[in-house]
């Protein structure tokens, strides 16, 4: 099928393990075998001295002997332990660099992999494969050439001291090993059979929880947890028999080889033993020996663990590349030519398009779309038209006919190309995690040039017209911005602010409680009326400031203490006794103090109390947190003793004074705006609720508004207008857009509606500025008004400039495109303009008549 | 429901209590169990809006009824671009509107605005089912009071339209077309 692959390179699926190992980091590999056979020989070294010590030195009774064999012993011993060392943080380093170069090559070849082969694979089978085995294989490529070579040196060396020491010994005690040649690799095998159906079944139960994990609303929604479970309890059953046979297995395994390793002492003992008593063999040479062959076990047993997980990473291997073993059918870039610049101009000739089971979609297409022409492809759901579109866009491939665009065929043409003439609309687009921005520039981020090229203007541009603005403005009002980040449009935020409090103040002060340092506030809670500002460090929230011992004391030397308990206390009682037969439901907490969960723990706080006076800390801590809490105009569950706010005042002062240390607001009421110096202007860790000081804790909005907001439902788009107008006029929207285009749309675009997702899309179609523009049903999910605006710009910015090709499914919208095709079962069944389709009264017309 | 005896020095409690009573006089909600009319008190909202201000706009989507606790609402009709007026409420005549809003999820079919500065009271339809879905034997009996005073509300409305159509859009029979 690949045409264009080069002859010299090997497809990364047909590469075998060993391919990777014998031509990846060979500098690296050569000095890791230098290493080792260097460490060989500190290896031996010290069984030399062993039968010297004793055969000399002890032998000899010579001390300067014992110290000078017992220094080389340890120096040895100490150079071979350090070469190890060396080993093998060559050896994993090797096997990752290969890993990583592996993956790489791998996924790019994976990403490339034509849509069908999407339509059958399970996204589990592939990040499994992707991840967790690629691991696998890692730690075996690393060793895959040293521990052998080690392992088989090593066995030689120490064999040949063996046979210096004693031939017949040496041969009588390695002459088992030949034995376990046949033995390990017949039970190997059937470890490995067993090893694949592994594999295979943890695959397909990774598939059941990946399923699961994606459709957990339809789980949720049909409460099928059993259905689930069951599906994957028969995988988890099946893989615990597999994983008990193969464990067997194993460990039969480990099981021979230490029995094989037993024989070994045992004739050297027997054999060994009578001919030292018969005085052939010396104690010295009997102990050199025994080390012998303990170390040469050593070895054998490496060889023996080695073949086991070359067997495995070899099963591994070959399972995860015959996965993905296909061809990418086109090139990523064009062979030595600039990517092609297009015109629009489409042809179809003769195209047919059928999948695997011989099911034909399209036949036999013939359809010529001239340059900026905009054509809308209709017909009966089913009758191939996203599949026409889909082959148009590269993104299926004919199995028939040709598709050329100004005369290429796109058969030919490479995914950069298409990427840079082609834009592409799904009717359920993909967002990627990331920002707004991000996401609207993904389209671009791979034409070369084209991002540095794209303006702010030309975003904020598309941005208006797909009808985008206003969720991004509302992002943006929504941030909660660091001070780092906050600081270049701080002036501009205040100005705002400066704006809603002065210039519209009258309109606002229906809707907003604007903050005031003189006034208690109504809509605020007592936590912000007591604190009024904010710390960067968290330490005066609500959670904390029942904790906090100077604000404790600071309400005792008012005599707050006694009636912020009571009003804890009030607000706990109420709350438990109504609430007793509607404390499962989050609903009737949203306008109370107490959350849900702590309804229990309240009730409980109230059972233990004989009084409205708390005799525990913990008590204490609890009804404190009630009132701080306490919104008087939001919270109905109480009404607000009136005598507070004088006192709630003064320790607003004392707060100030005593525990952070800052001034009363000086510019009270006049929103005067402080210059700010960039460079030297530190941020306090406090910042109290003053015209001139942003509020790094709270959010865009809640700066702008700078007071409690009365009601939401008043808050409505009146208000929104008169302050996006008034900002618009001196030029301030554009930094709430710059703030909004950093929203984090979380995972696969979550926190965005479905329409804003599709806007993005289309936004983000409509930067790549590409003169083909294929719609599939983009506009579909969108409500009448923004369809409506995607429409209009179709038939304004883009006609006559841009070829569209548009799959609709909604009629009503086609009168405005140049041509019309009508499909029937995979076949154009008829064309033209609107009226004369209408005139007609075929196909077209029946459909429209039944729509309507 | 057992709610407790109110504590000397719990001055605020007595506010609930304010709401439930002014609950309790509405036709809509008179004869409802004392249970639900103390979380109706406990869960409706306080709106104040200025002389002019619009309360509720025709078309948008409904989701809360509105008690009037003072001052004049005026109900109109937009009706190819002329604005009708329909009626005019206040806190001691028919001191409510947007009770179907609580049944039923719609657009609003008038719009309203303070006439004069009004305080008004509202319930959404999530309080209104939420509480009902306890009191299952109440819902029955206030859908149908609901209706009932929608049903009166309508023939004075119409009456009203009637006595001020023009004397040439007076027809006996419907019109051959």
């Amino acid at each position: 099928m690949n045409k264009k692959q080069t002859e010299t390179s090997v497809r990364v699926t047909e590469r075998s393990l060993f391919y990777w190992i014998l031509r990846r980091h060979r500098g690296m590999q050569l000095i890791l075998l230098v290493v080792i056979v260097v460490s060989l020989f500190f290896k031996v070294f010290p069984l030399e001295m062993q039968k010297r010590i004793i055969n000399r030195a002890i032998y000899l009774q010579d001390i300067d002997l014992l110290f000078l064999y017992c220094g080389l012993y340890i120096g040895a011993v100490t150079i071979a332990g350090l070469l190890k060392y060396a080993i093998n943080v060559l050896q994993v380093s090797i096997g990752q660099k290969i890993l990583v170069e592996m993956r790489n090559e791998l996924y790019n070849h994976v990403l490339q992999l034509p849509l069908q082969f999407y339509r059958k694979m399970q996204a589990g089978t592939v990040i499994s494969a992707m991840t967790a085995e690629l691991n696998t294989i890692g730690f075996f490529l690393g060793g895959a050439i040293a521990i052998p070579v080690t392992s088989i040196l090593t066995f030689l060396v120490f064999l040949i001291f063996m046979i210096n020491l004693n031939p017949w010994l040496a041969l009588l005690s390695t002459g088992i090993y030949p034995v376990e040649l046949f033995v390990i690799p017949w039970l190997q095998k059937k470890y490995n059979n067993l090893n694949k159906k592994r594999v295979q079944t943890t695959r397909k139960m990774s598939n059941v929880v990946n399923e699961a994990i994606t459709g957990i609303h339809e789980i949720h929604g049909n409460a099928s947890y059993g259905l689930e479970e069951r599906k994957l309890s028969s995988f988890v059953d099946k893989l615990y028999a597999l994983m008990r046979r193969l464990f067997l297995v194993k460990y039969g395994i480990k099981f021979a080889n230490n029995l094989f390793q037993s024989f070994g002492p045992f004739f050297l003992f027997l054999v060994g033993g009578y001919m030292a008593i018969h005085g052939q063999f010396t104690i010295g040479a009997l102990v050199a020996f025994l080390s012998a062959y303990e170390k040469i076990y050593d070895p054998w047993k490496e060889m023996i663990e080695y073949y086991q997980s070359y067997q495995d990473a070899q099963i591994r291997y070959a399972q995860i590349m015959s996965i993905f073993d296909l061809d990418p059918p086109h090139l990523l870039l064009p062979d030595n030519r600039e990517l092609l610049t297009l015109q629009g101009n489409l042809q179809l000739n003769n195209v047919s398009f059928s999948v695997p089971g011989g099911v034909t979609l399209l036949e036999d297409i013939n359809l010529t779309v001239k340059a900026n022409e905009q054509i809308a492809l209709v017909g009966y759901s089913g009758s191939g038209k996203s599949t026409l579109a889909l082959l148009i866009a590269q993104l299926y491939d004919a199995s028939k006919g040709t598709i050329s665009i100004d005369g290429h065929d796109i058969e030919a043409m490479s995914k950069a190309d298409i990427g840079k003439n082609v834009a592409m609309i799904a009717q359920q687009p993909f967002i990627f995690s990331g920002t707004i921005s991000e996401n609207l520039l993904y389209g671009i981020k791979s034409i070369a040039g084209r991002v540095e090229s794209v303006e702010r203007a030309e975003i904020m541009e598309v941005v208006r017209q797909v009808g985008l603005q206003n969720d991004i403005l509302r992002f943006g009002l929504q941030s909660v911005i660091t001070p780092e980040k906050c600081r270049a449009f701080k002036q501009k935020f205040l100005r705002m602010r400066q704006i809603v409090c002065t210039t519209l103040r009258s309109e606002f002060e229906n809707v907003i409680e604007f903050y005031d340092a003189q006034k208690y506030l109504y809509y605020s809670n007592i936590r912000d009326n007591i604190v009024f500002g904010d710390s960067l460090t968290g330490e005066f929230t609500i959670e904390h400031l029942p904790e906090n011992k100077p604000f404790l004391k600071l309400l005792r030397d008012l005599s707050l203490e006694k009636p912020l308990m009571t009003l804890g206390y009030a607000i706990a009682t109420q709350t438990v006794a109504l609430l007793a037969d509607f404390y499962d439901d989050e609903f009737f907490f949203r306008h109370n103090p107490m959350e849900m969960v702590e309804y229990r723990t309240y009730q409980q706080l109230l059972e233990r109390m004989k009084g409205p006076v708390p005799e525990d800390s913990e008590a204490r801590r609890l009804l404190l947190t009630l009132a701080l809490r306490f919104i008087p105009k939001k919270h109905t569950i109480v009404s607000f003793p009136s005598a507070l706010a004088e006192k709630i005042l003064l320790a607003r002062r004392g707060f100030q004074k005593q525990i952070v240390f800052i001034e009363p607001c000086q510019d009270h009421g006049e929103f005067a705006l402080k210059p700010v110096s960039p460079q030297t202007d530190e941020e306090p860790t406090f910042i109290p609720f003053c015209p001139s000081e942003y509020l790094y804790s709270r959010t865009l909005r809640d700066n702008i508004l700078f007071g409690a907001v009365k009601s939401e439902d008043i808050l409505n788009d009146h208000f929104r207008e008169l302050a996006a107008s008034a900002f618009e006029d001196e030029q301030l929207l554009e930094e709430i857009m710059e703030i909004g285009l950093e929203f984090d749309v979380g995972s696969r675009g979550d926190r965005l509606s479905g329409g804003q997702k599709q806007k993005l899309a289309i936004a983000r179609a409509f930067l790549k500025d590409a003169p083909i523009i294929i719609l599939d049903e983009a506009t579909a999910s969108l409500d009448n008004s923004s369809q409506a605006r995607i429409q209009g710009l179709l038939e304004s910015k883009y006609k006559g400039k841009k070829t569209v090709i548009a799959v609709i499914h909604r009629l009503d919208l086609t009168p405005a495109y140049d041509r019309i095709f009508m499909m029937k079962s995979g076949r154009i069944v008829e064309q033209g303009s609107y009226d004369e389709l209408m005139a007609k009264k075929g196909d077209f017309y029946a459909l429209a008549r039944t729509e309507s | 429901m057992h709610l407790p005896e109110q504590n000397p020095e719990m001055e605020g409690i007595s506010h609930l209590t304010d709401t439930q009573e002014f609950i309790e006089k509405l036709a809509v909600f008179a004869g409802a169990p004392e249970g639900v009319s103390r979380m109706f008190a406990y869960l409706a909202r306080r709106e104040k809006y200025s002389k002019g201000q619009v309360i509720l706009e025709q078309g948008k989507e409904c989701d809360r009824c509105f008690l009037i606790i003072s001052g004049q609402v005026d109900i109109f009709q937009m009706h190819h671009d002329r604005r009708f007026h329909v009626q005019l409420l206040s806190d001691d005549s028919i001191n409510y509107f947007g009770e179907l809003a609580l049944l039923a999820e719609f657009n609003w079919f008038f719009s309203a605005r303070a006439w004069t500065d009004v305080v008004l009271l509202s319930i959404s339809r999530e309080a209104f089912s939420k509480v009902l879905e306890r009191y299952p034997e109440s819902y029955q009996k206030m859908v149908q009071k609901i209706i009932t005073l929608r049903i009166q509300r309508f023939s004075a409305q119409t009456s009203y339209q009637l006595d001020h159509l023009a004397p040439d859009a007076w027809r006996e029979d419907p019109p051959e077309e």
